[in-house]
């Protein structure tokens, strides 16, 4: 699903995001992505959604070689990968039911099978009874649901999450994660960036560590600290 | 729902959302266009009142009187006229023809009339040219001719008058062009600091997968819209103020004759919704471009 070979990326002046990075992940994995902030986490997924360019090496994502991607493809690449982040990202003047259409939309796909698509996400995401709420009438868990709705609804191979629950009380944090674990189980590749470290610990999947731009860990059962 | 009932939705709706920058974009391309469209019209009006002024230069050329010249003089001398491509017409005023407009002139007084003995006046042509520039050259051409007495033309009055018209001509071409530059600095300006308020939008469409050009479409048709309605709204108020002021002139300046279809209404118009939209659309693309690398 997911290779990346010797991937270097500098901010300039002299920030390292990544160093020499190489790791591979397949299709229908569930990873963990942890360390400290500043460790490269969110460098990873800003170089998988092709939001910014490797300095050095390789990303092959979908068996897309990113560097070769022209960059009017860019939008085709992201509709095959569900994002879901930290501040939701949800758009503000769109109800849930219009943001979770909006990415059906955008491929094309506004028809009333689509329409159909988008209420069956919202009730299998348990808020189709809000699906005409808008953003800031939810909760925070119910907007980050929100938000895995709509980067699902495409059913993409890859789903992307950066501390989705990093807002989040632990229990709805705990729903959540159990939404993600359902996606990853009908055949998603689900790779999550967490500080959450009893979250991690308790779903004992495939943990990759990152510190200081650098992969530190890769264990296939881990736990968020060293075992 | 197919993709432009989306697109027309999502501009209309954000147009209502941002009300406040709807109403501040559609101020600057009202005033904007407005100013551009009282230019124009002052434009065509003073043309049209130049080219009346023009058209009143015209050629006296007084034919010898002592002796008077023949009939066939006078003939080869009109025909010779009417030959040169500048002349538009030439009337031979007789001495007789002078003589009664003379009369007419002082019906008020015949005893001035009365007092001269004879005809004294001269008989003369009185011409007229498609192109009042070439007054001049048109002139110098009776020099020296047998049965031409004098030539008159008002040589200061043409040239100053030319001088005039040719400097206020490209003072105000000019003037349309600075006009120009400064309204789409402003509507983009503005365009751009209600893009700049929704810059997260863009950002979370261009996530999802969004094409640039999916995102574009609903911005630039906001931007039509706030153009045409801000440029339509100018138009009303140049046309009413048009005809407002034309007939004030007429009161006050008989003597000023505009002509009644000085300014081209129908084309004018178009004109000025044509710049609205062109505004509206290129200030909504440029100022959508930064945030379109994502």
């Amino acid at each position: 699903m997911i290779t990346f070979e010797e991937v270097t990326k500098i901010y300039p002046p002299s920030t390292v995001g990544l160093e020499r990075v190489t790791l591979h992940i397949d299709k229908g994995e569930f990873v963990f992505l942890v360390g400290p902030s500043g460790s490269g986490k969110s460098t990873f997924i800003r170089l998988v959604i092709r939001e910014i360019q490797p300095d050095r090496g390789r990303i092959i994502v979908g068996g897309r070689d990113l560097a070769t991607l022209r960059s009017w493809k860019v939008p085709y690449l992201r509709r095959n990968i569900g994002c879901v982040f930290q501040d939701f990202k949800l758009l503000p003047n769109k109800t849930a039911f219009e943001n979770v259409m909006y990415a059906l939309t955008v491929t094309g796909n506004a028809t009333s099978t689509s329409k159909k698509k988008a209420a069956e996400i919202l009730n299998l995401v348990g808020l189709g009874h809000k699906a005409d709420s808008y953003p800031h009438e939810l909760s925070g868990g119910e907007q980050q649901r929100v938000s895995i709705a709509r980067a699902f609804v495409n059913h993409p191979p890859l789903l992307i999450a950066d501390e989705p629950t990093g807002n989040l009380d632990p229990e709805t944090s705990m729903g959540i994660m159990q939404l993600l674990y359902r996606i990853n189980k009908t055949g998603t590749t689900v790779i999550m960036a967490t500080h959450d470290r009893e979250m991690v610990d308790r779903m004992r999947r495939r943990v990759i560590a990152l510190d200081a731009g650098r992969v530190v860990r890769d264990q296939k059962r881990g736990g968020y600290g060293e075992d | 729902m197919g993709k432009i009932d989306f697109f027309l939705t999502e501009a209309l709706g954000s147009l209502r959302r941002n009300y406040f920058m709807t109403i501040a974009a559609l101020v600057t391309v009202f005033l904007s266009i407005l100013v551009l469209g009282g230019v124009l019209v002052f434009v065509y009006t003073t043309n049209a009142l130049l080219k009346e002024v023009e058209q009143k230069v015209n050629i006296s050329v007084y034919l010898k009187t002592d002796p008077d010249p023949s009939m066939d003089e006078v003939q080869e001398l009109q025909t010779e006229i009417l030959s040169w491509p500048e002349v538009k017409t030439a009337l031979y005023v007789s001495k007789e023809d002078a003589w009664e407009r003379l009369k007419e002139d002082f019906k008020d007084s015949p005893e001035v009339i009365e007092s001269i003995s004879g005809n004294p006046l001269p008989a003369s042509f009185e011409i007229t040219l498609n192109d009042p520039q070439t007054v001049e050259t048109v002139a110098s051409r009776f020099e020296g001719l047998p049965i031409v007495d004098d030539v008159r033309y008002g040589k200061d009055v043409a040239e100053r008058l030319f001088n005039f018209t040719n400097q206020a001509r490209n003072f105000l071409v000019i003037f349309i062009v600075l006009l120009g530059v400064v309204s789409i600095l402003l509507i983009s300006n503005t365009i751009r600091l209600s893009i700049f308020a929704r810059k997260r939008e863009v950002e979370i469409m261009k996530l999802v997968g969004a094409t640039n050009w999916f995102i574009r479409w609903p911005f630039i048709i906001e931007g039509v819209a706030v153009g045409l309605i801000g440029a339509a709204a100018a138009v009303v108020v140049v046309l009413l103020g048009n005809s407002f002021l034309v007939g004030r002139i007429r009161e006050s300046m008989p003597f000023m004759a505009i002509p009644l279809d000085a300014v081209p209404t129908l084309f004018v118009s178009l004109v000025l919704l044509a710049v609205g939209v062109v505004i509206g659309a290129l200030g909504s693309a440029l100022g959508l471009r930064r945030f379109l690398k994502v």
